[in-house]
Parts: C-alpha cells; structure tokens; sequence
C-alpha cells in the first residue's frame, strides 16, 4: 500500500490565529477521512469567515485541541520559527515480534503536513484565548493592514481547504477497507518536539515503522 | 443472475447518492428547507434516532425534505444527469421594502432577477463496454464504489460550505432579518446552457469520478466566482412591538374589556367587584378573549350588564366588603373556567355534530347562536313545543327515574336554580318546576318520579341530575325532536350550567329560547351572586342569601310567557314538599341557604372539574 503524502500550502498566521486555523486544517483532514457513521458539525470561525465541518466525535475534538496545545506552547517557546504539524493515518498491522519492533506494526497510509510561519511575537496570554491583545497601533493604517492581513489569511485558508478536497477526491486507492463499527481511521498527530533533533528522531521513528521513505519538506 | 444483482446493488448505491447528494444541496442551499430541517435535526439529535436513509454513505443528515421523494420520483432513470440549479431571486429595489415585508412572496412592484449562482450535475455514465466481474471481485467492486462515494459525499459536503452561494444562505437562514432575494432551487433532467454573460462570470470544478465497472458517477459545479454584483441587503424591518397587555399576562387584568367585535360583542370585565364599571378601552388588537365562543360569551355577560347597571354599580358595596384579594382570584378562576366551559361546550357540540336541525331560534341573538350553537337548537329543538323553556326538555329527561342516579353524572347542581326553588319566593324556579312537570308529562314519565324529584330538600340533587338526566331522558324518551346523543346532550347541559353561572336562576329557561338579552342580564346577575355567595363562603351566607333575594326583587320581569306560566304552575302543578308562595319572593331558612350553598361549591367543583379530573361528591348524590 502506498503511502500518500500531502503537503500543504504554508500559512502565515500570527499567534493568535493558530488555533482556529489548525482546528479547522485538522477536522476538515479527519472528517474526509472519518468514513463510519459521523454527523457532520459545522462550525463556523471566530477569524474568518469560513465553516468547516467537525465528525461530530467528542473524543477526537478533545485530542486534537490537546494537540494544539502542545503545538502553541512549542510555538511559545520558539518563536517565528517555520512549524510542520504531521497527521498520519495508520493502519494497524500484526507483525512477528522481534528485538527491534513491537508486535504491532503501524502502517501509515498517508500523510498530510500542516506548514506554518507563525510571524509575530507571542504575547503572554491564555492558552485558551483566540484573540491576542496586541499592542494598538494608532491610525487607521494599521487597522487597514490587519484587516487585509486578516483576508489575505483567510484566502489562503480557504486555498488550503480546496487543496485537502482536491487530494481527497483524487486519491481514494490507497483508502483502507472501512471496518465495521470504526468512524475514523487510526490517526497521529505529530507537532514538533522540544528539539528539532527530537522531531527527526520522530521522522526516522515514522520511517521504521512505515518501512516507506517519508518525504520531507 | 448474479450479474443483475450486481447491476442491481450498483444502481441502489447510484441511485441513493442522487438522493443524498440532493439532500446534501437543497440542505445547504435552500433555507426554508433547512429550517425544516434543522428543526427535526434538533429532535432526532435529541433522541440519537438513526434513520434508514442517514446509514447511506454512513452521514447523517435527518429527516429528507419531502419534496426530495417527489424529485427522486421523477428522476428515476439514474443514466439522466440530475441538475441542481441554485437560483437566487432578487425582488426589485423599487419596490417598498415595507411592502416586502409583508408580502414577500408577492410579486415585488419591481421585477424579480432570477440568476443562476449554482450548478450541480451528477451524472452517471454508462461506459460503451461493461465489464461484468466475478462474484468475489463484484463484491469487493461494490465496497470499494460505496467507500469512494463515501469519500465524494464528504468532500462535497465541507465544498458546499466552501462557495461563495454559502454565505447567502447562511444570511437567508438568519431568522432574525429579512431580505430582499430568496435562494431556491430546481431540478430537472437537463440542463439549459448559460449565456456567455453568465458563463463569464462561473467557475467550474469537477469533483473526481467514481468509476466503477459498469459506470462512472461524476458530479461537477458551476458557480458563480462572486456574488458582490448583486445588491443583497436586508430589508427595513419593523421594530419589534413589545405588547405588554397579552391576555394571560400577570399584569393584565383577566377580565380586562376588549374592544368590541364586528358583531357588536364585547369582551367586557365582569364587575364581580362591583365598583368597576365595564372599562370601555378603546380597541387595541384582537385577543383570544374577542375572537370565537368567548366574545359571544362575554358578550352576553355585557348584555346582561348593560341591562342593568345601576343594579351593578350600586349593589357591589357588600360585595367589595366581602371580596378579598382570593375573592377576586376565585371570581377571576370562575369565569375563566366557565369561560372554558362555554368554549368547551361549544366545540364539542361541532364534534358530536348532532343530528338535529341547527335552526336558530328567533328570539336568539346571532352571537349567541354562534357561541351556543347546541343551545340555540336546543332552543329550536324546544321551539316546536309550547312551552319555550328549554328547561323543561332538561326536566323531562332529569325526571325519568332512570336518570336519577347520580352517578351517570359528574355535574353540579344548577345552584341559582335550586336557590330560586329553596328561596320559594320565586316564581320563576317553580315555573320552571312546572315546566319540567309539563314536560315529564309529556314524555309520559310518571308523576311520582315527579313527585318525588320535586321536594324542596331535593332540589339541589334535582338541579344536579339535570345534567346526567338530560341526556339520559333523551336517549330514553326516544323524543324525535331531540336526537343528539347523550354526550352532546351533557355538553348541552354544561351550557345551561354555563348559563346558570350567569344567568339569573329564573332565566336559565328563558336564555334559551327567548330574548337571551333580557335573559342574561337577570341571568348574568344570578350567577354573579352566585359567585360571589359561593366564595365568601359560610360566614356570608346570609349575606349572600340577602343579595340573592335583593337581586330577585330587583330583577325586571320575565317574559309574559314565562311570567304567565310561572305564576300557573306555581298554583297548580308544583307537587311535593317545596312550599311555593304566591308572589315571586318567599323567606329562607337557613337550611335552605346550606342547600345553596352546597349547591355553589358544587357548581365550583364542576368548573374546576373542566379543567381536569371529573370529581363526584358523595354529597351530590343524596
């Protein structure tokens, strides 16, 4: 089975975007790839202008803004830094234990990176909160900026989502057989680690496991 | 064989994605569906109800708009393409968005741009050569087209939310504006092909194919890039009118007036307290209370009171002496329940639908034809007989001794009445009396069922029976004249009770068949005392005996019929223990007092009774 890698355009986004603009990469990613029985949710973005739909599981909303959490704290850590976050579809495979690998084997099936270029300084404030308090900048200049900044973020969101349904539509081969009672397939969400080292440890760990050559960016 | 049900499962799997993916779009394009929609969603989200129809392509989506069967009827053939086109009308600027407001269906004084903002085509194409795989491989074929729809239907889903058409209907959906254009929808079987002026200004975008062996399912948009050149904007809408005066509010005064009716009627307060004169606001807009059997109802309250108001203005000092604040509220639970009641009544009469004939008596007035259908023909039905008291068909069938039992009944004396036959000064109870005599004789009942029903002790059980009684000597008297069943005939005595409630003891028969006008003022007062004596309770009895007995002497005369029959039954046919006087007044004793008093509160239990649970009283049957 081939492993189907999609890279994504990058996006720009300030901190305070993160968020929202991961949720809506990340469900729109899991829902075309949620094939059990779902129902959809739309939701609607604080920032933009956009609906997205959700699968409608708790369970997966829940780890998913775990993961963004994790995500905006190494982003807090290292700032103005280009970020990849990796969701992986799996499929789990029973292998002769040895030494050097677990039972269970994991067979990714396809691979989407998220790129991010989170432009400004973080300022200190809830992990939870969507909108930073940036620093006012008189005049009406700068609203005008923001405000074009903000649309040229939210073409290239939408650019994004057109981009996940263009793959989607045009690979299904590689798509697992849908097991009874599954709504989504075995997924990962891969954020950068502490360490840069860290996270091309996790890449060469994906590598062994997948036994594929993963393409980097 | 198994090539057809193989062929036959792909076309299922085809033909249920038309259905879905129309589902999909007039879902996410149509917003009257979708209120629709949304509304049941809420429900089946609420009871995790998973239809038939969700399980396809594993999305649920709820409950399919019923104009989806009729479409999916019409489109049968899967080979057809199934157009979807998303049109948005805008109604013309020119016209008064007030206007709009109002009618927005209605053709706009401006013309009505319809554009074509969306194009969906599915379309299943049958391949030149079909090749027919094995059954392992046809099985394996099926799951992998069913999961690749799968992955289409999705991607069609999150695109729909994508387009710029999306935004509209997101506006359109917004319940909390309205707008000057409208998104709908058309399907058909073919599509008409745009102008090169429209063709400018679309993008197309063909989602991937699902091929399978014997087809290849396709489905693509054409969609307008930009929808800015379009003037879209809400229309002016009224400010929302806070009406703080809605009948049932907590502020408002139950028996607040309303404005009369085209018919005349008004919805007047019923000056149980008295002093309050019936209020005159002018009209302000409709409310239950003007509308239906209530306004002829409190029409005839008005009628009564306008008849008589100095009786009302001047004699209310006791009553506001006697009236605390639960005297109010019980007058307040009275007359709404007997309000209900008429209502009630009223409507179950349509519904048993009697056979009789629904003449109108002539001496009743329209409204109150309207309102007490049944006991304007009652009325009519009593017309033919000479006697025009309706009481008297009630007597006969209350004086059949198969009527007497007490438990065929839930209904309370009609107390007034069995005032008026404890007070004894009255004539008009004894004519009534005498009419029952009358008619029981008529009907062939015998005398010493009569006799028997007609002691002065009884006349509470006497006013009681009337009800279960009615009915019960209609069915068994076999009268021709009267045919409505006996649930109708019950409901025809809880207009005479409703009567009662209003009408003066003496009038009861009278509001019946003659001029209701007269009837129910005299009527309206009885009941009035009624109620009042009723919620003060035993430390007022006497009170409330004295207001009787001054409201009887007050009161205008009856009818020269009635009068003259009174008066003759009074000498002649009254039977039994009941001491009659010569004149329309007797003296009380008090333990006629305690008979009407019993007979309040049971009047009060019926009310309450309406409202729920029937509730027999032992002390009802004696």
């Amino acid at each position: 089975m081939n492993c189907e890698v999609c890279q994504l355009k990058e996006l720009e986004v300030e901190h305070f975007e993160i968020r929202e603009v991961l949720r809506c990469i990340l469900h729109t990613i899991v829902f075309h790839r949620a094939l059990g029985l779902v129902r959809p949710k739309d939701v609607d973005l604080e920032l933009f202008e956009i609906t997205y739909v959700q699968c409608g599981d708790v369970e997966l909303e829940k780890k998913i803004d775990e993961k963004i959490d994790h995500f905006i704290s190494w982003v807090e850590k290292h700032p103005n830094k280009k970020s990849q976050i990796c969701l992986s579809f799996y499929e789990v495979k029973s292998k002769q234990p040895s030494w050097f690998t677990n039972k269970t084997e994991r067979l990714y099936w396809e691979q989407w990176y998220i790129n991010l270029n989170v432009t400004q300084h973080p300022k200190h404030h809830s992990s939870k909160s969507h909108h930073t308090k940036l620093v006012v900048d008189p005049g009406e200049s700068a609203t005008e900026e923001r405000s074009s900044r903000r649309a040229m973020v939210e073409a290239s969101l939408r650019e994004v989502l057109f981009q996940i349904i263009k793959f989607v539509n045009e690979k299904k081969d590689h798509v697992p057989p849908i097991s009874e009672g599954v709504i989504y397939f075995p997924y990962e969400i891969t954020i950068p680690s502490s360490s840069d080292s860290a996270f091309g440890m996790d890449m060469i760990k994906r590598m062994l496991h997948s036994g594929h050559p993963t393409m980097l960016s | 064989m198994e090539m057809d049900r193989e062929s036959g499962k792909l076309e299922q799997i085809v033909s249920q994605f038309r259905s879905k993916i129309l589902h999909v779009i007039l879902d996410s394009r149509v917003p009257s569906l979708h209120h629709h929609h949304h509304q049941q969603q809420q429900e089946s989200l609420s009871h995790s109800r998973v239809r038939k129809t969700d399980k396809w392509f594993n999305l649920v989506l709820g409950d399919r708009p019923p104009a989806l069967e009729n479409l999916n009827f019409s489109l049968r053939n899967l080979f057809d393409p199934m157009v979807i086109d998303i049109i948005l009308v805008h109604r013309g600027s020119c016209s008064s968005s007030v206007d709009n407001l109002y009618s927005p269906s209605a053709p706009a004084a401006g013309p009505a741009d319809e554009t074509v903002i969306e194009r969906w085509v599915v379309q299943y194409d049958c391949p030149r050569f079909i090749a027919t795989p094995s059954g392992a491989d046809a099985c394996v074929s099926y799951k992998k087209i069913y999961k690749k729809s799968i992955i289409l239907l999705r991607s069609l889903y999150t695109q729909m939310r994508l387009l710029p058409a999306y935004r509209i209907f997101k506006q359109l959906s917004s319940l909390s504006q309205t707008y000057n254009f409208d998104l709908v929808y058309k399907v058909s079987s073919f599509s008409h092909p745009f102008s090169r002026e429209e063709e400018s200004g679309m993008k197309e975008y063909i989602f991937a194919p699902v091929e399978a062996l014997s087809g290849c399912l396709s489905v693509s948009v054409t969609y307008r890039a930009t929808l800015s050149d379009f003037n879209l904007e809400p229309l002016v809408s009224l400010p929302p009118k806070i009406i703080t005066d809605y009948v049932g509010s907590p502020t408002t005064d139950p028996m607040r007036s309303f404005p009369s009716s085209d018919k005349g009627a008004h919805a007047t307060s019923f000056p149980l307290r008295g002093a309050r004169p019936p209020s005159s606001s002018p009209f302000q807009r409709p409310h239950s209370w003007s509308s239906g059997f209530h306004r002829g109802f409190l029409s005839t309250k008005t009628q009564s009171l306008a008849g008589s108001p100095p009786v009302y203005r001047t004699s209310p000092k006791p009553y506001d002496i006697a009236s605390p604040p639960t005297d109010l509220y019980g007058n307040r639970i009275q007359n709404q329940r007997v309000s209900t009641l008429q209502q009630v009544t009223a409507y179950d009469e349509y519904k048993s639908s009697p056979p009789f004939s629904p003449s109108a008596s002539p001496s009743t007035p329209s409204y109150l034809s309207g309102t007490n259908p049944l006991r304007t023909r009652h009325c009519s039905e009593t017309a033919p007989v000479t006697i025009p008291l309706p009481l008297t068909g009630r007597s006969t069938r209350y004086l059949s001794p198969n009527s007497s039992d007490p438990s065929r009944h839930s209904l309370p004396p009609l107390s007034p009445r069995s005032s008026k036959h404890d007070a004894s000064s009255q004539e008009s109870p004894s004519g009534i009396r005498s009419y029952r005599k009358i008619e029981a004789l008529r009907a062939g009942e015998s005398p010493s069922g009569l006799s028997n029903n007609y002691s002065a002790q009884k006349v509470v059980r006497d006013s009681k029976d009337d009800s279960g009684r009615f009915s019960a000597l209609l069915s068994s008297s076999g009268s021709p004249r009267i045919g409505f069943s006996r649930s109708s005939s019950r409901l025809s005595f809880q207009d005479d009770m409703d009567d009662c409630e209003f009408s003066c003891p003496f009038d009861v028969d009278d509001v019946d068949v003659s001029d209701s006008s007269s009837q129910n003022t005299e009527g309206k007062k009885a009941s009035e005392f009624t109620a009042q004596s009723n919620l003060v309770g035993k430390k007022s009895q006497d009170a409330a005996v004295g207001i009787l007995v001054h409201m009887l002497r007050t009161a205008p005369p009856l009818r020269q019929d009635s009068s003259c029959y009174s008066t003759h039954s009074l000498r002649t046919e009254y039977e039994g223990g009941v001491s009659i006087a010569s004149g329309f007044f007797m003296p009380r004793k008090t333990a006629d007092a305690l008979e009407e008093l019993n007979s309040y509160r049971e009047m009060k239990d019926l009310l309450l009774s309406k409202s729920g649970t029937r509730v027999v009283r032992k002390e009802e049957i004696k």
